[in-house]
């Protein structure tokens, strides 16, 4: 059965950079506007529209050279791959082919406990197309032409993948770095990320078989139920006697299933050759090691400090730098406070992360509100209140209804931390206890928790714990 | 030289040549084809291609916005529109 | 001889005529239209704005540099809200929202344009007989057979012979790999090339991205240097727009030359050529050797690759830059059952046979298993033309050849496209190199019909090709 079958996966990510103006023209590169109206004749294919070449990506492409362990190619070439298509205008899209501008990178993925090292053949700018839309009219096909000529960095790996989980982590980790580096938003919704898979199976130890390629998947659940329905596919091909035809599939999201897209009277022949109304990249050093601070810490430099000089745990610092904006908040917060990071770590992934889960919020939309945040982690640290008294006000520091020191003072919810007074409180609770007492003194520690208990419950909850603590501990052993 | 597939190169190239016709351009591609065979004598193992005379451009953009042409402007020769959309017969997969 | 832009002008400065009747005066023959060498013509409505603020500039003492010059324009050139066809089918319904860049200079300039010329279809011809438009016929005649209409040349073979019939001052062609040139030669006109990268191709509909230049069709050498000075700049919207230093191409045009001057002529190119293109040689020599210029002989050693380089690279290009005609954006749509079909039957109904066969075989040199043997080998062959002519520029200061290697000949003569092809055989290397080259009138053949010259100079030495071109011309000058 398929115990013996093993998958070879080798994946194409086209990444959109998140440039302001589009690869080859100045129209916007932006999402989301009205149809049609962030095009300029360039873009539309007008006759004698000529491209000119944005630096910004080839920047971003840069800065990905370094965080993707590329070598960056000071000499690269745009080509033109011909085909039609009415979403493609120039009846070409501008590609890299034979000099992309970086090759031979790699990144490290978690691979059940152990990483892994997956190559990267090489990574070239190109023009995304427009978009042609099927579900307004039933005879008619709409062509919106405000995607074509967004850059895209096509990032190509070697077949180094051999699970569906393998390939999830794979794209998590590129879409972490590429988020980190801030070339690309990570959107996989809106298509900023998408995943062509090429798959092919084999018995364990065998030759590489007839490889697949599964166009254009956009979200991670997709990627993993394609996978799953390929890899059976091929194997049910080939235990039924027949042959992998190397074809381009197409996966219906709402099936699950993988289909060959509408086969074609000819094989595809793109006619790749050098763009005439471009001329070479060529890069000085100066300007490749002008971009190198640019890149920023990467996540696992971020680790490494995490761990290092804030003694975080390990689960909690991984949480944190799964994406630049949790890290940034982090950052920023120990940046304003004396509070212990791990202190803030805590309350980062547990209770401030969860109100945002609940209340459908962009991590950043806190960054306006770290100095409240911290402010109120200090009162819990320094015991002016309780971690109950604090969970109960984090929603609404949050929300902006209050500062912290206010809220205490308004909810009452203020600690007390007055040994005088938390003496009487104890004084009053041993009254008509002597049984008790005398139990404590016999060695039964459990009496202690219940007077604990009754003068927190005395103090309707604001006594300080660890003071009533040591008082009691005092007065039961005299 | 090997033969030459026009239907091939003709369905590369998007047009549909009437049958009459794919003769007559089979034939004179394969004229022209042979009539620039001689290049095939030149001794190029040492020369790099040369895509432009030019080889060092000027223009290199910053990433910069610049007001985009007016949708009326960017669909007014359309065969065919509806409301800001290109229109065409439905496109299969 | 016609009258050149300084004499036009100098009789507008006097008042002599007002920019409104010189307007209208060659807006008259462009009408008549007996070549067919225009697409479209002006109506002096539409221009009547242009006219008048040009009439006020003089009135006012302060006239622009090409002040009322009426100008015809070659289809290929984008010209905001006139209709630019490229002479196809395909495009002949096609109303640019923008101006080309070359085109806006000269409007700037303050010239007016007559209309758009007639060309070959897509710029892919020789004898201006691929239009979709209509063959354009020669102004010029054969002495021993009046009878028989003649080609113009091509592509910009309607721009060449607008200026020959007197219907614009001057015009603008297109040059790819001799077509300029050649037209300028068989209707006994000036033809200028200059160095790829001068003029922008920005708005100028595209053949071959690598060769397309853009450039004067004129009377005589000094109005090409009158609209050399306003064309020639440097474009940020094309990336192969050289940013030189630009020079004033009218300063020096008649003065005789400080260095002493070495011509080299390539007898490669004279084997096997008729005695009326040999005598254009010799004229040129003998006109020239008064003035101290030395010639000396010239071997190239790619002569006989240019055209196979050429004929690949050139479809090659074109085959990618025409996939955008597709009846989807703009343009002539077919119907059609399916989407499919609708591209099939717009580009093939669309485009004319020359252009279909060139898109073919630019497919076929690009396709898996034949880039290397012909489009690869084809870019290699032409970096050593390339070498080739530096070499020999090392050796002379210029290169004198003829322009074509024949007369015009009778429309409809020349059925199979590789003879045609040849007719481009003393231009096409030059384009490769992408070097200038200028081609001016040098005598008349047998038949009375017009012969040119070709001189080549070096990269961007415009300014000292036109100064030795207006030197022949002194010399070489005939009546018709
Ligand atoms: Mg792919
Ligand atoms: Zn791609």
């Amino acid at each position: 059965m398929s115990n013996n079958w093993e998958m070879v996966i080798g994946l194409e990510v086209h990444a959109q950079l998140k440039t302001s103006s589009k690869l080859f023209s100045s129209s916007p590169n932006q999402f989301g506007s009205e149809p049609n109206e962030n095009v300029n004749f360039i873009d539309s294919g007008m006759p004698g529209m000529l491209p000119v070449m944005n630096f910004g990506c080839i920047e971003m492409a840069i800065k990905t050279g370094y965080a993707l362990n590329f070598k960056i190619n000071k000499y690269s070439v745009f080509e033109r791959k011909n085909y039609f298509y009415p979403d493609l205008p120039q009846g070409y899209q501008i590609s890299q082919f034979e000099f992309p501008i970086l090759s031979e990178g790699y990144i490290n993925i978690d691979s059940g406990d152990n990483q892994k090292k997956i190559r990267i053949e090489r990574a070239h700018l190109e023009q995304d197309a427009g978009k042609s839309i099927h579900d307004i009219d039933p005879k008619y096909s709409f062509i919106d032409l405000n995607r074509v000529g967004t850059p895209l960095l096509e990032i190509v790996s070697y077949p180094d993948l051999s699970s569906a989980d393998e390939v999830i982590n794979y794209m998590s980790s590129l879409r972490q770095l590429l988020m980190y580096i801030d070339v690309c938003d990570g959107n996989m919704q809106e298509g900023s990320l998408r995943a062509d898979v090429n798959l092919s199976v084999r018995k364990k130890g065998q030759e590489l078989g007839t490889r697949c390629e599964i166009k254009n998947l956009n979200s991670f659940k997709f990627i993993k139920q394609a996978i799953e329905y390929e890899f059976q596919r091929q194997i049910n091909i080939i235990d039924g006697g027949g042959e992998i035809e190397q074809n381009t599939m197409l996966f219906d999201t709402s099936t699950g299933e993988t289909r060959a897209m509408r086969s074609k009277e000819f094989s595809h022949d793109y006619r790749y050759f050098p763009d005439p109304d471009l001329l070479p990249v060529n890069l000085s050093q100066e300007q490749i090691d002008k971009i190198k601070p640019l890149v920023g810490e990467l996540p696992q430099d971020k680790l490494n400090k995490y761990l290092d000089n804030y003694s975080l745990d390990k689960d909690i610092a991984k949480i944190i730098i799964a994406e630049k904006q949790n890290a940034n908040l982090f950052e920023k917060m120990i940046s304003e406070s004396t509070v212990k990071p791990k202190f803030i770590a805590a309350w980062l992934v547990g209770d401030i992360f969860a109100f945002i889960k609940e209340n459908n919020l962009e991590v950043n939309s806190l960054n306006d509100k770290t100095k409240d945040i911290t402010d109120l982690l200090k009162l819990i640290s320094d015991d002016v209140i309780s971690n109950k008294a604090g969970k109960e006000i984090l929603p609404k520091v949050l929300n902006g209804e209050g500062k912290p020191s206010e809220l205490v003072k308004e909810l009452g919810l203020e600690q007390v931390s007055d040994s005088g007074e938390l003496e009487k409180i104890i004084d009053e609770a041993l009254v008509g206890e002597e049984e008790n007492i005398l139990k404590f003194q016999g060695g039964s520690d459990r009496v202690l928790g219940y007077f604990v208990g009754k003068c927190l419950k005395a103090t309707k909850g604001k006594g300080n714990p660890k003071l009533i603590n040591k008082i009691l501990l005092e007065k039961l052993k005299k | 030289m090997s033969d030459i597939d026009i239907k091939r190169i003709s369905y590369l190239a998007k047009l549909k040549l009437p049958s009459e016709k794919e003769e007559f351009y089979s034939n004179s591609l394969k004229d022209i084809i042979k009539w620039v065979d001689n290049l095939k004598k030149v001794d190029t193992s040492k020369t790099e291609p040369l895509h432009n005379v030019t080889e060092k451009t000027v223009s290199i953009r910053n990433d910069e916005v610049s007001k985009s042409n007016s949708v009326d402007d960017v669909l007014s020769n359309a065969p065919e529109r509806a409301q800001n959309f290109f229109k065409v017969p439905k496109v299969v997969e | 001889m016609k009258n050149s832009i300084s004499q036009i002008k100098k009789a507008l400065i006097e008042k002599k005529i007002s920019v409104g009747e010189l307007y209208d005066e060659y807006l008259a023959k462009a009408k008549s239209g007996n070549n067919n060498s225009f697409n479209l013509v002006i109506d002096r409505e539409n221009n009547i704005s242009s006219i008048n603020d040009s009439q006020n500039r003089y009135d006012n003492g302060n006239p622009l540099p090409l002040d009322g010059i009426p100008l015809g324009i070659k289809d290929l050139f984008c010209t905001k809200g006139i209709r630019t066809t490229a002479s196809s089918k395909i495009l002949s319904n096609y109303i640019p929202n923008y101006e080309s860049f070359v085109t806006q200079q000269l409007l700037n300039d303050g010239s007016i344009f007559i209309g758009k010329n007639n060309c070959d279809e897509f710029a892919m011809g020789s004898s201006n007989e691929t239009s979709y438009f209509g063959p354009v016929i020669n102004p010029w005649k054969n002495k021993n057979s009046q009878k028989d209409n003649l080609v113009p040349g091509g592509s910009s073979g309607g721009s060449a012979a607008a200026v020959a019939e007197g219907s614009c001052v001057a015009s603008m062609g297109t040059d790819t790999g001799g077509s300029i040139r050649q037209p300028a030669s068989l209707c006994g006109i000036v033809g200028l090339k200059p160095t790829f990268g001068s003029c922008s191709r920005w708005g100028i509909v595209a053949f071959a991205s690598s060769l397309d230049q853009a450039g004067p069709l004129t009377n005589c050498v000094e109005d090409a240097a009158y609209v050399l000075n306003s064309i020639n700049k440097h474009d940020f919207n094309d990336s192969t727009s050289s940013n030189h230093q630009r020079e004033d191409y009218l300063v020096d045009i008649n003065n005789s030359f400080e260095k002493k001057i070495k011509i080299g002529i390539p007898s490669d190119y004279l084997e096997d050529v008729s005695d009326d293109i040999l005598n254009q040689i010799d004229n040129t020599k003998k006109a020239l050797s008064k003035h101290g210029i030395e010639f000396v002989d010239v071997k190239f050693k790619t002569t006989e690759y240019a055209l196979s380089t050429y004929y690949i690279l050139a479809p090659a290009e074109a085959s990618s830059n025409l996939a955008r005609y597709d009846g989807i954006r703009y343009g002539v749509r077919e119907d059609g059952e399916s989407l499919d079909d609708i591209y099939l039957n717009s580009r093939t109904k669309g485009f004319g046979d020359e252009v279909t066969r060139r898109i073919l075989i630019g497919a076929y040199v690009l396709s898996a298993g034949y880039y290397d043997a012909y489009y690869r080998q084809a870019q290699k062959v032409r970096r050593l033309i390339k070498n080739d002519f530096q070499r020999i520029l090392n050796e002379v200061d210029f290169i004198l050849t003829p322009t074509t290697p024949n007369e015009a000949f009778k429309i409809g003569d020349k059925l199979d496209p590789i003879s045609m092809y040849k007719n481009d055989i003393y231009t096409v290397p030059t384009s490769l190199a992408g070097l200038p080259g200028i081609s001016i009138p040098s005598g008349l053949s047998k038949n009375g019909l017009p012969l040119g010259v070709q001189f080549i100079g070096n990269y961007f030495e415009e300014k000292l090709l036109l100064q030795l071109a207006a030197l022949a011309e002194k010399e070489l000058s005939f009546n018709e």
